[in-house]
């Protein structure tokens, strides 16, 4: 298979011009002609929708929760980066060099359309007294350009892109599908022509025909059991997909944050994200003994490590997200975390606070200190925070071209669901950018180019492919109802996001890798035989739905190691332990690893197959990265 | 980690139509550095175990910004936490022995779905009246051409961080939703972009309210009381004024 | 008349009613405060007062419908806001924790009926019956009866209770609510409750309680 990233030629800068400019259009009478699905109701998916439907496309929206401003996209705090006349090489380089190009090239274009676009909808960024839109300076970027609404710029992006969708339903031009679950993808000659769903409320297995689908379903870090992800994001809508032939790319590439609220006990559901700003004035330390029981405040100046600061003399405590996670990994299994699990090390403001003040610092983390005494019981004023690293977003995702298409015709993936933009790191307060640069602006310039092209045959949801599809998907949730073993879906999530945590995690060597790859058959295999999920397929059965979920990450979290064990070298998040600096640092190998690593479903029982796309940086030479 | 005993009191429901009551559980020990919404899992793990169908309740991201939680928990939306959602609630903050009462959010603009587990989809039904800005993809003029002042952005926002989870409308002895459409209104009026809609936004939504069921606003105050985003009823009154001005003044 | 349908009919709409007619009643309740005063001067001035009000003629008659109208109409907006309440929650809570500062408010339809009630009696007692004495004769008579005292006071209390909330509510509702005046509001609403509260209880109070008082 040939996988063709049509990107484009010409200069970087004026690819996406030239994209536009190429692609065939559809005429607007034709418009409505068109019935296009999309799954997934966040940023990305709310945002392509509402777009699809002010172009007058016929546009049925899909999402497993209540309401479509819900999706986790509301959670994101920090902001959103545009890139005000600011040449943005350092994006590119942020994707540690295995990130496309020409994508963040584009992201970076549109994000000043974006910032116009949410502002004209009314979202209330912070603005300067004098009345226009204020910046500060966010992640690892080393200029102000990140605009943002207080701590909730993603919720309010999301209410946006929500209202604008919302507008849309009142003119009929879009459907809603709340509580609906898309449980696979429908391939017909070819093409996606459509989905099968299920009502959560109900219980029925619907199908649904159309002349694309769009996924922008997000990411899989809950792959892991605890992430900083809701508790309803999943792997299902693209695991489906791909299984369908929908090519996955890069599935190892995580990133796990630093700052967050670190685990308290087995029975935990999620982690809790505490903003990175705090490491501007916070300062990280360990107990210098292992072991070391003592109350923070107890253990004297000399008796404390500050290991990042000893380690990064120039960055400090602000060296980036994937270098900080590693390091405090690694104090942690020398024995020297704090607090009763061992899984956690200090953030201090004691010195910031003699510095400044306690009005100052309360004044710029008030919030944040308040949040965290909220979840933990403790006053990080009185005593040092305690922080742990924590899977935050996921880069990996369905491989798209630059028109945001899959290798399937017809499938479109946007978002965290796709893989395009990040490379082996998030770009800092970029995530928010891409979710709405793919939903507001790039698919429905590109997605014209297939409706105008391609050959539709004339069909509906009376093909033999959906009665397929949906027996299939009956049959799987009948098998997940009878087998009536003794273990909760809960329990084998927790079992494998343990084992993917302990083994394709911060750090990954090849035994490790190889040793979750004949544990999660295992799992997976148990799983089968000795489920138990309660009450029937009629109605409401939020146990059931888990399952499903879970049954989707047993498999897919077998590809995410393949993937991690195929890349031998170090990357951005990507960290193997065979491949490092004298200095422990992250070795990248250029020569043999600047592509995106692409996997084909092989078939049941199969192994995946192996495409590569190679990436060619025409303006940013590779550099190794350094933080001392 | 210490823990507690509790005696939960949860109401079941089968379905829409089915007739509910309540059923009480003994919690077993629970670590006080539990969330509620984990003290649930816990529960259903152990329902599960034993073959009962575990209690069926709404909740997504459990950082208290999605907005799909929610609950009366003794008597309080979100339980007894001010400014905090149910998922953000610690069971450090109950007492060894309690019982604690755990109802659904209760209007009849809400129907229940099952046991804890309601349809707000009336909320999403008011936005489609005009709780949004009426402008397309890609015509938005530059975002500093018109400049806003710092203090209303802040107000804006302000009202804007509501998370529609519809505390307000469980802890209004009327059922009105006036806190949630005075917030949506309020963010809106408040800046340049959202003005020239004003009027058709308060009478439509304000009609759509009305058919919905919920009930009216008797300034009883319990709506920011129970609120978990502090949003004050200054936005109901910006939406009496909205309304009166849409009323008397406007052309719709 | 579509304007004035689409505000009956609309939530909003009834509020302003409310507030409206209620604002009327409260000037109303000053009114007839200030009049009444003239008791605290004797039995002279105040049967002057009586006769000087009767002799106003047509203008009290009309003044009386007028009031009569708004009573009517925040009776029966209230009413048909009370059921209309009782329907958007067909299913109460198990436990219904109250806020601990809106007592006032929780009990505004009760406040309203006792006040209902006692505005029958009350004209009963002065305007309906027979007067065959000076009006302050009138009040010493009524009053002067332990039951009637007792069911003035506590008529009078509720009045209060529902002035208090009332009348910030009034300004809430027309949609006046800025932190600047905000206090001044709140605490003007329980001045007014005070002050008609106990004006008003002053006189069956020192009807029972002095044997001189208008005599």
């Amino acid at each position: 298979m040939h996988l063709n990233p049509q990107i484009p030629s010409g200069p970087l800068n004026e690819k996406w011009e030239r994209c536009r400019f190429e692609a065939k259009l559809v005429n607007p009478a034709n418009k409505r002609k068109f019935d296009i699905i999309v799954v997934g109701a966040g940023l990305a998916g709310a945002s392509a929708s509402a777009t699809l439907g002010e172009l007058g496309y016929n546009v049925k929206t899909f999402y497993i929760q209540d309401s479509p401003r819900r999706g986790h996209s509301i959670a994101a705090q920090g902001g959103i980066n545009a890139a005000k006349n600011y040449p943005n090489d350092d994006t590119i380089k942020g994707g540690d060099f295995r990130a496309r190009e020409a994508n963040v090239y584009r992201l970076a274009q549109i994000s000043n359309s974006i910032i116009d676009q949410c502002v004209a909808q009314g979202v209330p960024f912070a603005r300067e007294y004098g009345g226009l839109l204020a910046n500060r300076s966010f992640g690892g970027a080393q200029v102000s350009r990140t605009f943002y609404a207080r701590g909730q710029t993603g919720q309010q992006l999301l209410l946006g892109a929500y209202g604008a969708l919302m507008r849309q339903v009142k003119t009929g031009k879009v459907i809603l599908y709340p509580r609906t679950e898309m449980l696979d993808l429908v391939v017909i000659n070819g093409q996606a022509r459509g989905i099968v769903t299920r009502n959560l409320i109900t219980g029925a297995i619907e199908s649904h025909a159309a002349h694309a689908v769009v996924l922008a379903t997000g990411g899989y870090g809950n792959v892991y059991y605890l992430s900083t992800n809701a508790m309803a994001s999943n792997v299902t809508a693209t695991w489906r997909a791909y299984k369908k032939g929908a090519c996955f790319a890069n599935p190892c590439f995580v990133q796990i944050h630093p700052t967050c609220i670190p685990v308290h006990g087995t029975y935990q559901s999620k982690l809790t994200l505490m903003s990175e700003s705090l490491r501007n004035d916070g300062r990280v330390w360990v107990p210098k003994k292992a072991g070391d029981q003592r109350p923070p405040v107890e253990i004297p100046e000399d008796e404390r490590d500050y290991y990042l600061e000893k380690k990064y003399p120039s960055f400090g405590n602000l060296v980036p997200r994937d270098v900080a996670s590693r390091n405090a990994k690694e104090q942690c299994d020398l024995g020297k975390g704090a607090g009763e699990t061992g899984l956690a090390v200090y953030l201090d403001f004691a010195d910031a606070i003699t510095r400044d003040g306690e009005d100052v610092i309360q004044k710029k983390y008030g919030n944040l200190f308040h949040m965290y005494e909220k979840i933990t019981g403790q006053d990080p004023v009185k005593e040092p925070m305690m922080i742990y690293p924590a899977v935050h977003y996921t880069m990996g995702g369905l491989w798209v071209d630059y028109h945001l298409m899959s290798n399937i015709p017809g499938l479109y993936v946007l978002g965290e669901a796709n893989f395009s933009d990040h490379g082996a790191n998030r770009l800092g307060a970029s995530a928010l950018m891409q979710g709405l640069a793919d939903g507001y602006f790039v698919l429905p310039a590109t997605i014209c180019d297939h409706l105008a092209t391609a050959d539709f045959q004339d069909l509906d949801i009376g093909h033999a492919a959906f009665r397929e599809a949906e027996t299939a998907a009956t049959d799987r949730i009948n098998k997940l109802l009878s087998i009536n073993g003794k273990r909760t879906p809960d329990d084998f999530h927790r079992e494998l996001g343990l084992l993917m945590w302990d083994y394709c995690g911060m750090a990954r060597n090849e035994a490790g890798l190889t040793k979750a790859l004949t544990r999660i058959p295992e799992i997976r295999e148990e799983f089968w035989h000795n489920l138990r999920v309660p009450g029937g397929d009629g109605d409401l059965n939020q146990t059931l739905e888990r399952a499903g979920r879970i049954a989707d990450f047993l498999e897919f979290a077998e590809l995410m190691v393949i993937d991690a064990l195929d890349r031998k070298e170090s990357c951005g998040c990507h960290f193997r332990e065979e491949s490092q600096t004298e200095e422990n640092e992250a070795q990248r190998d250029d020569e043999n690893y600047t592509h995106v690593s692409v996997w084909q479903y092989g078939g049941e029982g199969k192994k995946p197959i192996f495409h590569r796309e190679s990436l060619v940086f025409e303006n940013v030479q590779p550099s190794q990265r350094s933080y001392k | 980690m210490k823990t507690i005993n509790l005696t939960l009191k949860i109401w079941r429901q089968a379905g829409p139509d089915a007739q509910g009551s309540f059923q009480t559980f003994e919690s077993g020990p629970i670590s006080i550095a539990m969330s509620f919404l984990e003290m649930l899992d816990v529960l259903n793990e152990r329902l599960i175990n034993s073959g009962d169908e575990p209690v069926a309740f709404d909740h997504d991201c459990r950082e208290g910004i999605c907005g799909m939680c929610g609950s009366v928990v003794n008597g309080e939306p979100h339980g007894p936490e001010k400014q905090t959602t149910l998922c953000q609630l610690h069971m450090r903050y109950f007492k060894d022995g309690d019982t604690i009462v755990i109802e659904p959010f209760r209007a009849k603009a809400f129907k229940l779905l099952k046991d804890l587990v309601i349809d707000r989809s009336a909320f999403d039904t008011l936005i489609t009246e005009g709780g949004y800005v009426s402008v397309n993809t890609g015509a938005a003029p530059d975002a500093n051409s018109i400049p806003v002042p710092a203090p209303k952005a802040e107000q804006a926002l302000d009202a804007a961080e509501c998370i529609g989870c519809g505390a307000c409308v469980a802890a209004c002895p009327n059922a009105s939703a006036m806190l949630f459409v005075g917030a949506k209104i309020s963010h809106l009026a408040l800046l340049p972009q959202g003005n020239l809609e004003r009027a058709k936004r308060a009478l439509g939504m304000v009609k759509k309210m009305d058919e919905l069921g919920f009930g009216n606003c008797g300034n009883e105050r319990l709506c920011e009381e129970a609120c978990p985003k502090g949003i004050s009823i200054r936005n109901i009154a910006r939406l009496n004024r909205e309304y009166m001005r849409a009323t008397f003044c406007s052309d719709e | 008349m579509s304007l004035i349908r689409r505000i009956i009919r609309s939530s909003i709409g009834k509020k302003y009613i409310m507030a409206v007619s209620g604002a009327c009643l409260s000037l109303f309740l000053l009114t007839h405060l200030a009049g009444n005063s003239a008791i605290f001067w004797g039995k002279d001035v105040y049967n002057a007062y009586a006769a000087h009000l009767h002799s106003l003629g047509i203008l009290i008659y009309i003044l009386e419908v007028l009031l009569a109208l708004v009573f009517f109409v925040h009776i029966l907006v209230a009413v048909m806001l009370y059921f209309e309440n009782l329907g958007a929650r067909p299913n109460r809570y198990e436990v219904k924790k109250n806020g601990a500062n809106n007592w006032n408010s929780r009990t505004m339809p009760y406040t309203g009926l006792i006040i209902f009630i006692f505005v029958l009696v009350h004209l009963v007692n002065f305007h309906f019956g027979e007067r065959t004495v000076t009006t302050a004769e009138m009040v010493r008579e009524v009053l002067s009866r332990p039951g009637y005292a007792a069911f003035y006071l506590f008529s009078l209390a509720a009045l209060a209770l529902h002035v208090s909330h009332g009348f910030w509510s009034m300004f809430q509702s027309m949609g006046l609510n800025h932190p600047k005046y905000n206090n001044f509001l709140r605490y003007g609403g329980l001045v007014t409750a005070l002050v008609i509260g106990a004006v008003y209880m002053l006189i069956p109070m020192l009807v029972t309680l002095n044997d001189k008082f208008l005599r």
